[in-house]
């Protein structure tokens, strides 16, 4: 029997209920950290998980953290990747005195091999907490807890034996992220893994030295259902989109009108919601009254659709995403601090997303850097200086030309800050020419 | 513990050094049937909760089990998702947007085998190891943040509160019946890493107390100047304060234009803000991300304040469960929460859930809250005011 | 102005500054105000490299300056 230094009755009651228990898998870690079959040479504190549950019993206790944040960074070089912590009472936890996570850039879509995946654990167990986060609410894997000394050690075994990298924190850009796409979703009107490989590639020195006045963020989903939530907190969201018409078979159309196919993939089995009706649940629901149906045809005008894919998401084996695929790019999303949140705004309506992507490189994201590196203020996310100086002047310097999809409705005030050079003969004018025709 | 160097040399850090490479390709790491199949998919469909088969243009079919995870996952925990998709998967595993994993298998049989291995395997309480469900009009797993394990400026806890909801959640886990898919959320402090904004529930770990300031020690250890520059309301500001006889360098906060943010203390130990009566939990609701059938939304405030109660959050999960309910059996198939609180309106959405309006739920912050009130004398009366 | 004389003039201006001892990149490029952004930050990355300038992270953002300076460090319990 493996001893715990200390009692957690207020924990413990988490390893009761049907739901995975943290605090159990907490405790597996520190018996199997005091057993040790393996014989493994800890180099982090080898009773670290079960001061970490003795830290957080007294969180419990009280209601209060007991960690302080520290500015280490990272390993020599990088501006990013490590988050420094220190427990605020050493002495009665000194196995988490310092315990520094470590972000881990993750494989695109989150697929792992398990040989890959054992080098990662044989690594962490041996240098740090033996605890992590799969995944950080951005995408790393997190490595949860390590001395000062042993990040270099970690650093250089991910770079030399596993070939992997860290990922990015601080004013960097931020480890980019995708859903699953094509790899397993028939939605997927681009390639987000590789796209985001490339972009995490392409820009490698900004994820991991400051490069900005802020955090960025890159995020990339297939299609506009949106998994991994691009449009609410990256700076620039790629969403999956296409130009043509809904591919239609019509025969599957009648299927599940039929009741042979279940709508919705099968979403709402677990409740009778009474027999399928395509007329409420598909044509009605639409947004924007594109669809029809005469009984035996199902019709889309597709200038009219927004691609909101409501149908297809309920009648998949139906309906499918059209073949001239592209992306449609939003700008400025981020979280409600300070200013308030931000979803993404629509700056590209659609461009076509093909390797080596230069023009999307070239043409959206470094003249928005080059914009926000000049005028962004310390601490502005890009969707807070796209606000401060004005839609315009994004416009400006991307060279976008203006178009109503960009808005949801014209401005209801007349105080258009007309440009000199907008108006005929320019701002300089001559008052005794003027008064030539108009008393003093 | 001897020491035992990895080849790094601190004095030269420099030397052999490797940067700059990136992740791993993620083709690496593609089970066969998905490097074939890639871009050929034709559709879906969730035979079950949790087990999802796609299927391909080619014929080839590929069953995914999605399992529930904790996001703090153990060396131990992640040997055993190991050796479980080596059992059953030829070592390939994936791990969704929402901390939950999915064992990928090419027939069915594999997969109803696995189904009754995962669901036979439970920790020492009794908790599932590998919780099964998560799909279509459920309620999936909690993206959080790191609480108490990690942070230092949360004001409660992530994965207690996490584990809690869960549990009164399962059955939704579990099953499929709910009008449309119900997302919840989980950030513990208001910088909200998690960008929990536009869930159908968000559970938000809030302050309510300014910052102390330990005079004593804060010339000693803080930069002055770095902690006002934090303060993203311009609330601190410098000052001497007489402290043992002697003048110290220090700073004053003006309390009434704190927010509550923990910048400060991130800059400034001296600057401690947790708080036992003073922390605790913001509920908000009716925020979405997918574009399906309207524009996404941010959840809005619908629970001003819960105070931390360790371990279990029974008046949280409770008031969870209530607009869960209510919800559920109120909305119309495919709307997703907010849809059905704006259909209804706001006013009822109250009503319906029972909850308390209060002055706190006004919006008061900067230039959008004017377009929160209303505008118009259309409204509707509740029963109780 | 030359690579070498720029250096000099960050340092020289970073040891001036009284009572803070780290800086917003953009404090850089107001040193340096003929470069364009992106050639001052190529600098400034490249001294952190020759252990001249460090970075100090709050986690959501990063900070810069001399090596081995300011009182965090200490703080931290790590120097
Ligand atoms: C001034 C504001 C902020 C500060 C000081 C701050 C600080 C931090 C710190 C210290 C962590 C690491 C937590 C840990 O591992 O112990 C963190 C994580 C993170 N932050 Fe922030 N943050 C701020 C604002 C934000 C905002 C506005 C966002 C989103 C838009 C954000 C997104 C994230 C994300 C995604 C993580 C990873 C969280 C996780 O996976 O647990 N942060 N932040
Ligand atoms: C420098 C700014 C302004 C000046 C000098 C000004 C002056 C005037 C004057 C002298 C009148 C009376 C006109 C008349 O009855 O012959 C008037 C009417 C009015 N003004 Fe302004 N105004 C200004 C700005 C505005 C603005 C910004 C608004 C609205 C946003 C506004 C809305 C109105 C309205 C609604 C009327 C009544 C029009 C009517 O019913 O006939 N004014 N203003
Ligand atoms: C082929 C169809 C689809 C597949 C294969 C798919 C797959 C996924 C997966 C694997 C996740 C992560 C889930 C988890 O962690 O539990 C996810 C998340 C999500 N999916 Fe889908 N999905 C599909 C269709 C949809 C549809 C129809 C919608 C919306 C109507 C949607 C919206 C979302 C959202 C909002 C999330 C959560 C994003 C977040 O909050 O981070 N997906 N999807
Ligand atoms: S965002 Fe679209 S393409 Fe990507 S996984 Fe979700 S449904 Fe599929
Ligand atoms: S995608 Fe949306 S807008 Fe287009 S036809 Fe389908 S339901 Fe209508
Ligand atoms: S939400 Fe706040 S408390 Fe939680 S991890 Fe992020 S910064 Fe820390
Ligand atoms: S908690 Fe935030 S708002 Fe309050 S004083 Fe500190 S930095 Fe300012």
């Amino acid at each position: 029997m493996v001893e715990f230094k200390h009692k957690t009755p207020l924990i413990d009651q988490l390893e009761t209920g049907p739901w995975t228990s943290f605090v159990s898998d907490i405790k597996r870690e520190h018996e199997s950290r005091m057993e040790n079959p393996k014989g493994i040479d800890y180099q982090f504190n080898q009773e670290c998980c079960d001061d970490l549950l003795g830290v957080l019993e007294l969180s419990y206790d009280h209601g209060r953290t007991h960690w302080k944040h520290g500015g280490i960074v990272g390993v020599f070089g990088y501006g990013g990747g490590v988050i420094g912590r220190y427990c605020d009472q050493p002495e009665m936890f000194p196995g988490v005195a310092h315990f520094h996570t470590m972000r881990v850039n993750q494989p695109m879509g989150h697929y792992y091999k398990t040989d890959y995946l054992e080098q990662l654990m044989d690594l962490w167990e041996r240098r740090g907490s033996g605890l992590t986060n799969m995944h950080g609410a951005t995408g790393d894997i997190i490595f949860l807890g390590t001395s000062t000394p042993q990040l270099e050690e970690v650093f250089y075994e991910l770079t030399h034996n596993i070939n992997q990298d860290l990922g990015g924190s601080g004013s960097n850009l931020r480890t980019p992220s995708d859903c699953m796409g094509q790899s397993m979703c028939e939605y997927a009107c681009y390639d987000t893994q590789e796209f985001c490989y490339n972009m995490t590639m392409e820009y490698q020195d900004e994820l991991h030295r400051p490069a900005f006045p802020y955090k960025f963020k890159f995020k990339f989903d297939g299609c506009p259902n949106c998994c991994v939530a691009a449009i609410a907190r990256s700076d620039l969201s790629f969403i999956g989109t296409w130009r043509d018409d809904i591919r239609i078979d019509q025969k599957a159309v009648k299927a599940y009108v039929g009741g042979e196919l279940k709508p919705n993939a099968g979403a709402h089995a677990g409740r009778d919601w009474g027999a399928f009706d395509i007329q409420k649940e598909v044509i009605g629901l639409c947004p924007t009254e594109c669809m029809s149906w005469d009984g035996s045809k199902l019709e889309i005008n597709t200038p009219e659709c927004t691609r909101c894919m409501h149908c297809i998401n309920v009648m998949p084996r139906a309906l499918r995403v059209g073949l001239d695929t592209g992306c449609s790019v939003l700008a400025g999303a981020k979280a409600p601090i300070l200013d308030g949140a931000q979803m993404g705004t629509l700056i590209v309506p659609f461009i076509k997303v093909e390797e080596p992507y230069d023009e999307i490189k070239e043409k959206v994201v470094e003249p928005i850097w080059d914009w926000w590196m000049e005028e962004g203020k310390n601490r502005e996310r890009l969707g807070e200086l796209i606000k401060r100086q004005g839609m315009q002047k994004l416009l400006e310097v991307t060279n976008f030309k203006a178009v109503p999809q960009m808005i949801k409705e014209p401005r209801s005030n007349p105080y258009v800050f007309w440009k000199e050079d907008e108006v005929p003969g320019g701002w300089k004018r001559d008052i005794n020419e003027f008064r030539k025709h108009h008393q003093r | 513990m001897a020491f035992i160097s990895s080849g790094y040399n601190p004095a030269k850090p420099m030397e052999d050094r490797i940067t700059d490479i990136g992740p791993r390709h993620y083709a690496e790491f593609y089970p066969p049937v998905i490097k074939k199949n890639k871009g050929k998919w034709l559709y879906h469909e969730i035979i079950e909760p949790g087990i999802v088969v796609h299927v391909a243009e080619s014929g080839d079919e590929l069953f995914a089990v999605r399992v529930g995870g904790c996001r703090l996952m153990s060396v131990s925990h992640i040997r055993e998702i190991m050796e479980i998709a080596d059992k059953y998967c030829d070592g390939y595993v994936r791990w969704t947007t929402r901390n939950n994993v999915e064992f990928m298998t090419d027939s069915k049989d594999k997969c109803m085998a696995l189904k009754a291995d995962l669901l036979g395997r439970k920790q020492p309480g009794g908790c599932y190891k590998f919780p099964i469900g998560g799909t279509g009009a459920s309620i999936t797993n909690i993206v959080h943040t790191q609480g108490w394990i990690h942070c230092h400026t949360p004001a409660t806890d992530a994965s207690g509160t996490v584990k809690a909801t869960m549990d009164v959640m399962f059955d939704q886990w579990e099953s499929m019946k709910l009008p449309a898919k119900l997302r919840i959320s989980m950030a513990c402090c208001l910088n909200m890493c998690g960008a929990v904004h536009c869930s159908d529930i968000a559970i938000l770990g809030y302050h309510r107390k300014p910052p102390l300031v330990d005079h004593e020690y804060l010339d000693k250890m803080c930069e002055i100047p770095l902690a006002i520059a934090a303060c993203p309301t311009a609330a601190i500001k410098p000052t001497k304060v007489e402290f043992g006889g002697k003048q110290l360098k220090s700073v004053s906060v003006k309390e009434e234009r704190c927010m509550f943010c923990g910048n400060c203390y991130t800059m400034c130990p001296s600057m401690p803000l947790a708080d036992t009566e003073g922390d605790g939990i913001v509920l908000m609701a009716g925020g979405k991300i997918s574009n399906r059938i309207d524009a996404p939304k941010f959840s809005k405030v619908v629970v001003a304040f819960i105070p931390n109660e360790m371990p279990r959050w029974q008046t949280m999960t409770a008031t969870i469960k209530r607009m869960v309910d209510a919800y559920s059996a109120d909305a119309r198939k495919y709307e997703r929460l907010g849809h059905w609180a704006e259909r209804i309106g706001w006013e009822r959405f109250f009503e319906k859930c029972e909850l308390e309006f209060t002055h706190h739920l006004i919006d008061d912050f900067r230039d959008p809250a004017y377009y929160t009130w209303r505008q118009t004398t259309n409204f509707k009366f509740s029963k109780t005011g | 102005m030359d690579e070498e004389a720029t250096k000099t003039l960050i340092v020289e201006t970073l040891k001036k500054k009284k009572g803070k001892s780290k800086f917003y990149l953009k404090d850089f490029y107001k040193m340096v105000p003929d470069e364009k952004p992106r050639a001052v930050k190529n600098l400034v990355n490249q001294m952190v490299q020759e252990e001249t300038l460090e970075y100090w992270s709050s986690g959501s953002t990063t900070l810069i300056g001399l090596k081995g300076v300011g009182k965090q460090a200490a703080a931290d319990g790590e120097d």
